[in-house]
């Protein structure tokens, strides 16, 4: 009798044991390269929403700065998650890494180049072709397009150390942007900006793409097909009402002012949806975008083979 | 020097060399090592190669630069050094701000060093020298304040002047204090100046910089070496000047 009892009793206990199991979430990180920002929204919205928890996910969202190699950390695994540019990816395969690309918040690739109106230029071609300084990531993919496509340059190319503080003072200094942030700071401090897409030049690989290691992903499918849904309604609540994302990241990132933040966030909508893209279609990718990117860095000599374009990324 | 002789004074420091590069070789070779963590020796050997025009120019400006800069931090190090020496006041007043330059940290105020003297070079320079010149300031201070003090009593007693006293015993008695800044401040100055090349543009800095951006470890590497590289050079060329000025009469450079 009494064994019977100590039997039931082991059950329940087991029982009880493996119910706490199940309600625990399992914490992940997710490094970002940059502080809370719109070009983040859609992650601190699901975020807020509890998407993630309601997944059985703990995610915890790691701000970055910069230079913050986050391509890298996933690659070495001290992070499952992280952000990157599709032209990182590319890169970080080539260099024998297993970093995969699973959801693109950019459709349209933000990066541009951003210069004073009085200078009159009509697109990247005629900065180029105007003496000046251009203050460029030096031997980044973009950068070298642009120096390719735009050869016999007359502009000054210099290192870019980030932020407007040198755009406000000297009216001959042009800059590479996000034409979603830059240009609104600098109107900020009246110094209103044109700017141009280097995706119009013909370089668009995607923008701000969620990466994690195939490794990873083939050992936890559950967990990755549900952070990427989450992020998927993240985005998607994001661009329909970003307004309690937007306060929250306001207070993350005390640089960031609201007004500029509000603007931002309406300002990028057409970069993560085109007019053409349904809800169901946010930050999905295509083979022949993938493939294009791969040509690009292979005609640049940036990669000296080719890797195969269907392991660069994965759509869930 | 016999071919023994010769070998037993390269030997000591090439074995740790040879030893820690084929093992760093072999970690990546059996995969034990990622190569995009630590590239293999062969590979770095390979970009050497590879880029040898570029990385032999950037190396040129940015030994020039660092030349300028430790040149700079030389003369106004010294003086400021002399000016120092001469009056207990003056040391006490200026001397804490000297540590300033010490303590600076050179990353956070190169980007203001780019808006004070503009893209290229002048900013290299100015990086150099402001990392480089506080060793020079404590060593030729230090230098200058022990001298003998029995020599200085006979120079005295001779009724020599202060510029007297200063340019024949003071200044020959602190050269050995004075190299020995130097020799700190000449690898600190390659430091600084491809610190200003991040932010100023040109030389190693900018391949460093680069590399980093398209994940070529193997180049940041490559570049990594050559500045080093660099580095010895001018320690080396100190030590040169060192033994021509100290050899014939300081017991710190006479062939024992």
């Amino acid at each position: 009798m009494n064994v019977v009892l100590l039997l039931i009793s082991l059950m329940f206990l087991s029982h009880t044991a493996q119910a706490g199991e199940a309600t625990k979430l399992s914490a992940v990180k997710f490094a970002l390269n940059w502080k809370a920002e719109p070009e983040f929204g859609g992650f601190y919205a699901a975020k807020l929403a509890g998407s993630f928890e309601k997944r059985g996910l703990n995610v915890e969202i790691v701000e970055g700065g910069a230079g913050t190699p986050v391509v890298q950390m996933v690659a070495n695994s001290k992070v499952p998650f992280g952000i990157a540019a599709a032209d990182e990816v590319v890169l970080s395969q080539v260099r024998g890494t297993d970093v995969v690309a699973l959801f693109a918040v950019y459709q349209t690739n933000p990066q541009g180049i951003m210069v004073h109106p009085e200078r009159g230029f009509k697109s990247i071609g005629d900065v180029f072709a105007a003496p000046g300084t251009l203050a460029i990531q030096s031997g980044a993919p973009y950068t070298l397009f642009l120096q390719a496509k735009f050869a016999n340059a007359k502009v000054k190319l210099v290192p870019y150390a980030g932020g407007i503080a040198q755009f406000l003072t000297d009216a001959n200094y042009s800059q590479q942007c996000f034409v979603t942030a830059e240009p609104l700071l600098a109107k900020k401090k009246n110094k209103p900006a044109a700017s141009f897409l280097i995706a119009d030049a013909g370089f668009n690989p995607y923008g701000t793409v969620v990466v994690a290691r195939r490794q990873y992903i083939d050992k936890n499918p559950k967990q990755v097909r549900d952070l990427i849904e989450a992020i998927h309604n993240g985005w998607s609540d994001y661009l329909r009402a970003p307004e309690s994302a937007n306060a929250w990241m306001v207070k993350l990132n005390p640089a960031m002012d609201s007004e500029t933040v509000k603007e931002s966030a309406e300002v990028q909508k057409p970069f993560i949806r085109p007019a053409n893209l349904t809800d169901k279609e946010l930050g999905k990718m295509s083979k022949e975008r993938w493939a294009t990117l791969v040509d690009q860095l292979f005609a640049l000599k940036l990669i000296k083979k080719k890797p195969a374009v269907d392991k660069l990324y994965e759509n869930f | 020097m016999t071919l023994k002789t010769r070998l037993a004074s390269w030997l000591p420091p090439l074995l740790p060399l040879i030893l820690s590069l084929g093992a760093a070789e072999f970690a990546v070779r059996m995969a034990w090592v990622p190569s995009y963590l630590i590239p293999a020796p062969s590979e770095v050997l390979q970009s050497l190669l590879d880029d040898r025009s570029e990385l032999t120019m950037a190396a040129w400006a940015t030994l020039s630069s660092a030349l300028a800069g430790l040149l700079l931090s030389f003369v106004t190090g010294t003086f400021f050094a002399i000016t120092l020496s001469s009056s207990d006041l003056a040391r006490r007043a200026f001397y804490p701000y000297a540590v300033f330059f010490q303590t600076v940290p050179i990353i956070s105020i190169a980007p203001l060093l780019v808006i004070w003297f503009g893209f290229g070079q002048p900013t290299v320079i100015a990086s150099a020298a402001i990392v480089s010149v506080f060793p020079i300031i404590a060593s030729t201070l230090l230098g200058l304040k022990s001298t003998e003090p029995s020599l200085l009593d006979l120079f005295t007693l001779y009724t020599a002047s202060r510029r007297q006293t200063l340019w024949m015993l003071k200044i020959p008695f602190a050269l050995p204090q004075i190299f020995s800044g130097l020799r700190i401040a000449s690898g600190l100055a390659v430091v600084g100046a491809i610190v200003g090349e991040f932010i100023g543009g040109g030389g190693l800095g900018s391949v460093v910089d680069a590399a980093r951006t398209q994940q070529r470890i193997d180049r940041v590497f490559a570049a990594v070496l050559i500045s080093s590289l660099l580095g010895v050079v001018l320690v080396g060329a100190v030590n040169f000047i060192s033994a021509l000025s100290l050899g014939s009469w300081h017991s710190s450079e006479r062939k024992s």
